[in-house]
């Protein structure tokens, strides 16, 4: 990067570049899988090609501005070997598409060493390879020979339009300065007057020495651009892209001593400008715009508490309500900003699952559901390494070798489908095999023999625990996750400070499902608050369908179970009161909240309701709290913590007795008995 | 006299102990702890601290001794050892010491009971004994849940 750019704007703009090559190489990414699902078959793959020759082209133009050289130059050869493709598709082999997939990987790399003020890895090896395959053919040659050294000019797509003979080109040129800032002018504004009069066929900012910048747009104006010096006092100059007045290699303007600025200069650091409103924040401010949002809600709800117990003046309620709503919005809006895909994480595996498939003999199929899933952001980050050891467990641990497959009249192609779809406020992420499944005996087994507790009922969720316990590993598992500091434990200690749950259900010979339950927000929720004794707890409201009350008399035993007749059927309930240890309340009626879950509906007893609030979250990250039904705290503005209660554990089994679990599952004939 | 420590004193049960002040964040009034069901019989419940919610253990439990009425000089100290915030609730404490390295001994067996696995030394006042707690020990996790709830404890069949 140009050493004229301030240290401030340098960080800024390397923020920007990282974020920018993120996803770009994300998008590069899911253009492989998808490209690969096509090579051989039929179909027409020259979308994909070009959305992939685009992205490289873009890697290799924003590599280049920052004076990433070896990256630049890493995208430059992968964009030959694409356009290689779109005129020869028979050249579009699994062979190349491995040479693109190791290409990608070695430029994410050098960007993330770059980052990290490492040493660049080199390329060599890769740009000979991928000049090799080149070269091999023979209508490529000419591509090859200029993968060995970039040359000062190379014709890219945008160019090579602006050179075909059409006379209604025209090139302008946009300088903006602050004072045609003042009166309006920027370059969006001229963007739209452009695109007024004709139809803008590329845009490309030009960095000049420092940090100034013009933008070119090639523009087609089937009617002339008209009057050249309104347009000129307007800061832009219009031009005929092949006259010497050409304004698109402003060598007299560029610094001499910038070598950057020379390069920039020309088009293979064409950063490509599509009209975008796109803003990058950083994660840190939407955090603290959270907080501080979290606060007001806090405050919202002393002021409220106040005006209650005052009965405070009509119009200052109503002025509470009004900016209890407005608060609501703010924090969704807030929400909706830190949604991304999930495709951010998804769209690696294909490349785990590939690598893992090419140093074993087993064939697997991954297959992909929702990844345009949004969640928050921080989820994505905090998934990212539990979700990868999830797929490799499923490969090396779920799937069979190809002589097992075979004897158990299966596939031999394996399949893993990793899905993600939201549920209400709540994401859920599975990773289902169809694999050799979990064995309970072998696991119990193996356990022993590490010297763990294995209890004497085996179901899912005690095998699930066993696996989750952090010394328990098979052999495989030492040597995959060696190094890597991942195992089942970080999965299941990730999700638990996440408030999510982890569920496994398998069958022994057909497979594995492990299933992530999360919530898509983490910090503000709207919540019950209910009174168990003399505390006061906040239980979610999406988990509430119903706040009911019942006649004492109605509630019947079960199989020792506490019931009650509820809408033609039975309602496994429980009492708060026990979880607290609280000796038994006998009031003539019983109040409580009916929670849905996976399982099916259970009635929570409480003492009271006291009201429906917006809380803020905190987590409870010591581990000494880490117990089961208890998925947070928050406060109502006295300081004084209030526990969350998470209807879904305590109604799921997590904590309920083994033998009663099946008991209380309000199974289809249990209601119509 | 060479190198001297600060601690922080306080009192339990008519002992003194003694906490490196490198650990203790703050010292708090205790005002409301919110019980949490199913924890570890030391955990008495979470009090907020400037946004977070911290642990409250009750050292008396923790070492096996009789527990005691909150008065009002019942004290909170938070602490932080390990990246992990907690809070020890104490009888009193109230006085910040320098405690001289040569004035710490090693315990003698006989003198401790139960807390004797949470002392590393006696330092020896003008006036007094000081206990030199180890706070790393005190929250040991496996130490702390010695008696894990039983799972079917946790909502017992009613």
């Amino acid at each position: 990067m140009s050493s004229s750019f301030s240290p401030e704007l340098r960080g800024e703009l390397l923020d920007d570049f990282y974020a920018e090559c993120d996803e770009l190489l994300t998008a590069i990414r899911q253009g492989l899988t998808q490209l690969e699902e096509r090579v051989g078959k039929r179909e027409s793959t020259a979308s994909f090609v070009e959305a992939l020759f685009r992205h490289c082209h873009t890697i290799k133009g924003i590599s280049a501005i920052v004076g990433l050289r070896p990256a630049e130059q890493l995208a430059h050869v992968m964009e030959d070997l694409i356009r290689a493709w779109s005129s020869h598709p028979t050249l579009l082999t699994d062979d190349h598409l491995d040479l693109l997939v190791v290409a990608t990987q070695r430029v994410e790399q050098i960007i993330t060493a770059h980052r990290t003020g490492q040493g660049t890895p080199s390329i060599d090896d890769l740009v000979q390879r991928i000049g090799d395959v080149l070269s091999a053919s023979h209508s490529t040659r000419q591509a090859a020979a200029t993968t060995r050294e970039l040359p000062p000019t190379s014709p890219t797509s945008t160019d090579s339009i602006s050179h075909a003979a059409d006379p209604s080109l025209y090139v302008a040129t946009f300088s903006p300065s602050p004072a045609l800032d003042q009166r309006g002018i920027n370059v969006s504004a001229v963007r739209e007057r452009l695109k007024a009069i004709g139809e803008i066929v590329s845009a490309t900012p030009v960095v000049l020495g420092k940090g100034s910048i013009k933008f070119r747009f090639v523009v087609r104006l089937p009617d002339g651009p008209g009057d050249l010096s309104a347009w000129e006092a307007d800061g832009v100059l219009l031009a005929l892209p092949e006259s010497a007045a050409t304004p698109s290699l402003p060598a007299a303007e560029v610094e001499p001593s910038s070598s950057t600025a020379t390069r920039d200069g020309d088009s293979t650091a064409a950063l490509s400008l599509t009209p975008s409103q796109i803003v990058r924040v950083d994660l840190a401010r939407l955090d603290e715009l959270m907080r501080i949002t979290g606060e007001m809600v806090i405050h919202r709800s002393r002021l409220e508490d106040r005006i209650n117990q005052n009965g405070a003046a009509s119009g200052l309620k109503e002025i509470s309500v009004a900016l209890g709503r407005s608060l609501r919005q703010m924090r969704e809006a807030i929400s909706r900003v830190r949604m991304v895909p999930i495709a951010e994480i998804f769209s690696r595996m294909p490349f785990v699952v590939r690598d893992l498939a090419r140093e074993s003999d087993k064939k697997v199929n991954l297959t992909l559901e929702g990844p345009q899933t949004e969640v928050d952001k921080y989820l994505v980050e905090r998934l990212r390494e539990p979700l990868l050891h999830l797929v490799r467990n499923a490969f090396a641990h779920g799937i069979e070798s190809p002589g097992e497959r075979v004897a158990a009249h299966k596939p031999v192609e394996a399949s893993i489908v990793l899905s993600a779809r939201s549920e209400g406020s709540s994401v859920v992420i599975q990773i289902r095999d169809d694999g050799r499944g979990v064995d309970f005996v072998a696991v119990a087994a193996r356990a022993t023999s590490l010297g763990l507790e294995v209890p004497g009922h085996l179901d899912a969720a005690s095998v699930m625990k066993i696996l989750c316990s952090p010394g328990f590993s098979t052999r495989d598992a030492v040597d995959l996750a060696a190094g890597r500091g991942v195992g089942m434990a970080v999965v299941a200690n990730t999700v638990r400070e996440l408030g999510g749950t982890l569920k496994l259900d398998t069958q022994v010979g057909s497979g594995a499902v492990f299933t992530l339950r999360l919530p898509l927000t983490l910090s503000i929720a709207d919540a019950i608050i209910v009174s168990i004794g003399s505390e006061l707890c906040a239980i979610p409201q999406v988990a509430v369908n119903e706040i009911i009350q019942i006649d004492a008399r109605e509630i019947r035993l079960i199989q020792q179970s506490p019931v009650i007749p509820y809408r033609g059927g039975l309602l496994p309930i429980v009492k708060l009161r026990a979880m607290f240890k609280l000796p038994e309340a006998s009031p003539e009626r019983v109040t409580l909240l009916v929670c849905s879950t996976e399982r099916g509906a259970t009635g929570l007893v409480v003492d009271g309701v006291r009201g429906q609030r917006e809380i803020v979250i905190r987590p409870l990250s010591d581990p000494l709290l880490h117990v089961p039904g208890i998925s947070g705290a928050t406060e109502l503005g006295d300081g004084r913590p209030l526990l969350i209660i998470d209807p879904i554990a305590i109604t799921q089994g997590v904590v309920r007795p083994p033998t009663a679990e099946h008991d209380l599952r309000p199974s289809a004939e249990k209601r119509s008995a | 006299m060479s190198l001297a420590d600060t601690y922080v004193i306080f009192e339990l049960d008519r002992a003194a102990y003694a906490v490196s002040s490198d650990s203790v964040l703050h010292i708090d009034m205790l005002d409301h702890v919110t019980p949490v069901p199913n924890t570890a019989p030391a955990v008495d419940g979470v009090v907020f601290s400037r946004g977070q919610v911290i642990p409250a253990i009750n050292l008396r439990t923790r070492f096996g001794l009789e527990r005691q009425t909150h008065t009002a000089r019942t004290r909170l100290v938070f602490l932080k050892v390990q990246q992990r915030i907690v809070a020890l609730i104490v009888d009193a404490a109230r006085e910040f010491q320098r405690i001289p390295a040569e004035a710490i001994r090693p315990i003698q067996e006989t003198l401790v009971g139960i807390q004797g696995n949470y002392v590393t030394g006696v330092a020896s006042l003008k006036d007094r004994s000081v206990l030199i707690l180890d706070v790393a020990a005190v929250l040991t996790l496996d130490e702390i849940s010695t008696a894990p709830v039983p799972r079917e404890a946790i909502l017992p069949p009613t």
